[in-house]
């Protein structure tokens, strides 16, 4: 089965990163952040390498950030590629349908705003209670 | 998830996860209640959740937030989500590295999981930098 993005296939899209091999230093911390098992390891050479490009999560570009000497790249924008996206695949619809499902399944992420910000308040006023 | 054990966030590579200034902050005036962050966040992690009567999310396990990730800030048509700034992240990962933590890490999963070790011919090096054209489907690079 391929893979969805809210409904869009996955497969009629391009992203993933890319490794500039003349910066990289063979750290590992790309492999090691993704959650996602876009990367395989080179012994040969020490560095990761773009294997499972197909399991990119749209729009996430968490190896760059961390990526120490800015080795990695993706398509530019990530924002606007996003929104493209949403906007041609109509994705809302699904988005709808989704929430309500993790909702349903995980009940206690149905909340009221002010009872959240009234646990936050009480954390923090247990946490100054407990440093003084 | 009755009789799952919850994943730990508690650490990042050994680092104090409550130390680290890394996750999302909604404004709640932008928020027009799409719902697109809450499940553009995965399930483990599970950051936010929702105001159905108001139609808004709500940053609840902020502690669980992936360092590095900002996926529901870029999903956002809305722009009503923001992030630290990356710098502060990005040195972090940098002490990763020169303190040999990482190298460490990678050593232990790798022997963990010896599937990630590929054999590629040499000329795949000779590239800077790697072109799949085939993103649709697991590219497997096996001798």
């Amino acid at each position: 089965m391929s893979k969805t993005w809210h409904g869009a296939d996955r497969a009629n899209y391009i992203w993933y990163p890319k490794i500039d091999y003349s910066k990289c230093t063979g750290c590992g911390l790309c492999l090691l952040s993704c959650g996602n098992d876009v990367f395989r390891w080179s012994d040969q050479k020490g560095v990761p390498v773009v294997a499972n490009p197909g399991s990119c999560v749209m729009g996430c570009t968490t190896c760059a950030k961390l990526c120490p000497e800015d080795a990695i790249s993706f398509p530019d924008d990530p924002k606007n590629f996003l929104k493209q996206v949403i906007i041609k695949e109509k994705v809302f619809f699904a988005v709808k349908k989704e929430l309500k499902d993790r909702l349903d399944k995980y009940p206690d992420h149905r909340v009221s705003i002010e009872d959240v910000e009234a646990w936050k308040k009480a954390e923090k006023g247990d946490a100054n209670a407990r440093r003084s | 998830m009755p009789g799952e054990a919850k994943p730990d966030f508690s650490k990042w590579h050994g680092m104090d996860r409550a130390t680290i200034q890394w996750g999302p902050v909604i404004d709640e005036s932008k928020c027009v209640g799409c719902g697109l962050c809450v499940i553009q966040c995965s399930e483990k992690r599970n950051v936010f959740g929702y105001d159905e009567e108001k139609r808004k999310a709500v940053v609840l396990n902020p502690e669980n937030c992936m360092v590095g990730c900002n996926n529901c800030q870029v999903a956002c048509l809305w722009d009503a989500i923001s992030f630290p700034d990356v710098s502060g992240v990005k040195s972090l990962a940098k002490e990763l590295v020169d303190s040999g933590k990482s190298k460490e890490e990678l050593e232990g999963r790798l022997k963990k999981n010896p599937n990630l070790r590929l054999q590629l011919p040499p000329r795949f090096f000779k590239r800077a930098s790697l072109e799949i054209v085939r993103p649709s489907r697991t590219v497997r690079i096996l001798p």
